[in-house]
Order: structure tokens, then sequence, then C-alpha cells
């Protein structure tokens, strides 16, 4: 019963994980890889790459589940998996949407104006 | 860049489905053959007081009335709108009495015209 | 708790130039809100919770430039953000996915008309972060005929939206796998919470005895015309004139 620390979750359709080092591990190197098709200065990736390696570091440096749990401070590690399985994803289809370029357009003129009534002024 | 697109004149829009006039207006057609084999059907099953030619008539006078929209996203829209009222009568989420709203006008009074109606009529 | 956590994670995973930022941020605004607030129905924005929106807003204005046009924001405490009617499924993705937003819920879809405007419709989504306890709003704009993004994709719980706003506004949502009316009747006409839609619609619906059916009539409508009147009836009070603007923009800083 050494690897298994706990028996439930507590959330629903949220198994315990088994081997979480090495699935974080391998999406966490996958989300690094992904990040690094990406241009260098765009600020989803240079703040992406933080939070990345920030989580890979503790993960590497501490073997014992919960003091991982409590550093990374965003819930089970199950939850943390999650989040970076959304954030592989993510990652993905930012490749394609490439949202660092300029903005597509300006908004027509008194588009966001509130009130209407006031706008014209 | 926003000057830019006054400078050239026309407005840049973001096509519905069709990207040009021959595109919608294929789909005009196609959505007009998808009513028409269905009629037989509509009548059987809604039980219309008519028979198949008068609704064809019907038909064919709804789609003529719309003949001066030939702005490519206006048609699609009103593609959009009909194939969604031809999907509730196939799977008879309507009942008889919205579909006869297409077909029979006749409980509808017409307006009172000369002096002496409209003064019976009680309407100005 | 949740706060603390809240403050603590944002701070924390935020670079530290934007951190240093935030600091600065939220001591100037509590410089500028020394008026304390004493009438007791008045509801008290909450100072923690802005700065933390406000800095949240400068962050996603940062990552997604390609698509947000402004940042807001309103009612003191509550973070708008107003973006490109392009950029639905990308900024929903990205606030539902990214490590510091985890905006998971979709609460609402909403829309608004503003017949004066250019492109007279608004769809609005809120969002909330259950994560962070927080919610947030992302605005953007359409007109009759220019289709939107479905978000389905994204949030599950945003096709009966979708379908709701299609029926109530006739904004058409593009690549969403069950767009058909949700409140009206089969076979009404028009879309009721357009500004210009009559109060009393178009059309009478009535039993009709010999004919043994329900028929549809066209209703005479009474008043051709409207025009819409957009200032608020109590326009001619300065107190209300000169009332503190709606929404207040925040401007990211240029590099």
């Amino acid at each position: 019963m050494a690897g298994v620390s706990k028996i439930t979750t507590g959330l629903t359709g949220l198994a315990v994980a088994a081997k979480p080092h090495h699935t974080l591990g391998v999406l966490y190197s996958k989300i690094l890889r992904t990040l690094q098709k990406m241009p260098q200065d765009a600020a989803y990736r240079r703040h992406t790459e933080i939070i990345i390696n920030e989580r890979a570091q503790i993960l590497k440096s501490n073997s014992d589940i919960e003091v991982v749990e409590n550093q990374i401070g965003c819930g089970q590690i199950e939850e943390v998996i999650v989040q970076a399985e959304n954030e592989l994803i993510l990652a993905r289809k930012m490749l394609n949407w490439k949202p660092w370029e300029p903005l597509l357009r300006e908004a027509p003129p008194n588009q966001w104006a509130w009130p209407p009534a006031q706008a014209k002024n | 860049m926003a000057s830019a697109a006054i400078r050239r004149g026309a407005r840049e829009v973001k096509p519905i489905l069709s990207l040009d006039l021959d595109e919608s207006r294929k789909r005009v057609l196609n959505l007009y053959k998808a009513w028409f084999r269905q009629l037989p059907y509509i009548v059987k099953q809604y039980d219309i007081p008519m028979n198949i030619e008068q609704c064809r008539s019907v038909l064919r006078q709804q789609f003529t009335n719309m003949i001066a929209y030939q702005d490519v996203r206006l048609m699609d829209m009103m593609v959009i709108k009909s194939q969604m009222e031809l999907k509730e009568i196939v799977n008879m989420w309507k009942q008889k009495g919205h579909v006869m709203a297409y077909f029979a006008k006749d409980t509808v009074e017409p307006k009172p015209k000369d002096f002496l109606s409209k003064f019976l009529s009680g309407k100005d | 708790m949740l706060r603390q956590f809240l403050s603590r994670t944002f701070s924390r995973s935020l670079p530290c130039s934007i951190s240093q930022f935030s600091n600065r941020a939220i001591s100037s605004e509590a410089v500028a809100e020394t008026t304390i607030e004493t009438r007791p129905t008045v509801r008290k924005p909450d100072e923690v919770a802005r700065g933390q929106l406000t800095d949240f807003g400068k962050y996603v204005a940062e990552c997604l430039p390609k698509y947000i046009q402004t940042i807001q924001i309103t009612a003191g405490d509550e973070l708008e953000l107003l973006i490109v009617p392009e950029g639905v499924v990308p900024v929903l993705q990205f606030l539902k996915d990214h490590h510091n937003a985890q905006f998971a819920n979709l609460v609402d879809i909403g829309g608004m008309d503003v017949p004066s405007r250019h492109n007279r419709f608004e769809i609005i989504y809120n969002i909330l972060s259950l994560r962070y306890n927080s919610r947030i709003r992302v605005k953007t704009y359409t007109d009759e005929l220019t289709p939107i993004e479905s978000c389905n994709e994204v949030f599950k719980a945003a096709n009966w939206y979708e379908r709701e706003i299609w029926d109530m506004y006739g904004v058409f949502f593009s690549n969403h796998p069950d767009l058909r009316r949700i409140l009206t009747d089969y076979g009404f006409e028009g879309h009721p919470f357009r500004k210009d839609f009559p109060l009393s619609g178009y059309v009478e619906v009535r039993y009709d005895d010999e004919k043994k059916r329900v028929v549809v009539e066209p209703l005479e409508l009474a008043q051709e015309f409207r025009k819409f009147e957009l200032s608020a009836p109590w326009e001619q009070f300065p107190n209300f004139r000169n009332a503190n603007p709606a929404a207040e923009e925040v401007v990211p800083e240029k590099k």
C-alpha cells in the first residue's frame, strides 16, 4: 500500500491517479514542447512556461504527493493532472489561433458606449 | 486599418453559409425541392383539406413572394429558418393549426375599403 | 480562506513585473477610494477583488492581444472583457483551460439589442471560476446577419443558451449542433427580444369554432412606426447625468 495513499478523491468522476509523477511529467513535457513552437515573445508562452516550470520543479523535488499538493496549492494531484490536460489541449489549439498577433480590428465607434443616449454627445 | 476599409468602399462581411449568389441560389432551389417532395406527406399526415396541386401553388407563391431579396446572407438566413420549419413539420412537432397557417388565410376578414363598410365595421 | 488562496495563487503565478505592478495598482486605488460609502442600501465594491480582477484583465489582454479590444471594470468590481466577434471560442477556451483562469462554468449567455449601434446586438457570456471563486463577463457584438461562432465545443452548457439567443434575437450561431427554437411556439414569426418587435406581436392566435381548429390571423398594429428614444426619463437631472460612468476602462501598460 505504499503507492496508494488514498482510496478516493471525494470528487465524482475523478479516480485516484495511480502514478501521478509519471503522468504529470509526461503532460508537462508535452506542454513545453508545444509551447516551444510559439514565438519567443508571445505572452501566453512566457506565462505558461513559468507556471509549468514551477510545477515541474515542485514535482521533481518532492516524492510525497501531499507535499506536492500543498506546494502547488491548486487542489488534489488528480485535479492538477486535469488542469495540465486542459492546458495541453489549449496550447495545441493556440498554435492554430495565434492569439499573440495584433488586434484583428477595433470596435466601430460607440459600439461599447453606455448608456447609448449619451454616446452621441 | 479602419480608414483603409472605408476607402475601399465595400463592407467586408462574414458569410453565413454561402460565399456567392450562385451557391445561395442552389440552397434556395434545394429547399424548394425538399418542400415540394414533402407536400404529399404533409397533406396526408396533417389532414389538410386541400389537394396537392393547391398546396403546390401556395408553396410556389411563398417562394416567389421572396424573389426580391437577392442578398446572399439574407437568402441564407431565410433558407435556414425555412429549413427549421420544414424539420418541425417532418418530425410532427407542429400541429394542424400551425401548418394550416401557411395554406389557408380564409378566416381573415378583408379590410374594409369604402366608407360604408368602414362605418359598419366600426373602424375608421 | 478561498480569498487568501486566490490572491496567493495569482500573485505567485504571475511574473514578477506584473505582480509588482499589481501591488502598486491596489495601493493607488485604495488611496483614490478614500470616501467610504456609508449609505446602507448601496452595495460596496470589493476592493481586493477589484484589484485582482484588474490585474487578471491585464493578464488576459497581454496573452490574447489579437482578440481583446477593451477591458473594463463595471459596478466597482466586475470585470468585463470586450472582444472581437471572431474571438469567442479562443477567448472562452483560454479562460476555461488556462491554469491561471479555470473559468470552467458557463453561467449564462445573455443578449442585448441597441438599434442605434452599427452592430446592434451584444452577446454576453457570464463565466464562473470555482477554483478562484471569481466571475467575469465576456462581451462581443454582431448584427442581424453576421453569424457568431458557437462555443458549444468549449462549454456544453452553451447549447440551450445559444438556442435561446437565436430564438429571442435571431443571432445565428454557426457550428451549433442543434439550433432551433426553444421558447416560442412553432410557426411563430419574429424575434421577441428585438427592440423593433411590437409588444403585441405580429399575429393573433385563436380557436375558430367554424373551422374547428386554431387559426392564426395577422394583427392590425395600432402603431406603425416607433422611434427609439434611448435616453432615460431622468436624463434632465444633473445628479443622474453627471453620475459616475457605467464602466471604467483598464488600460494595459505598454512595453
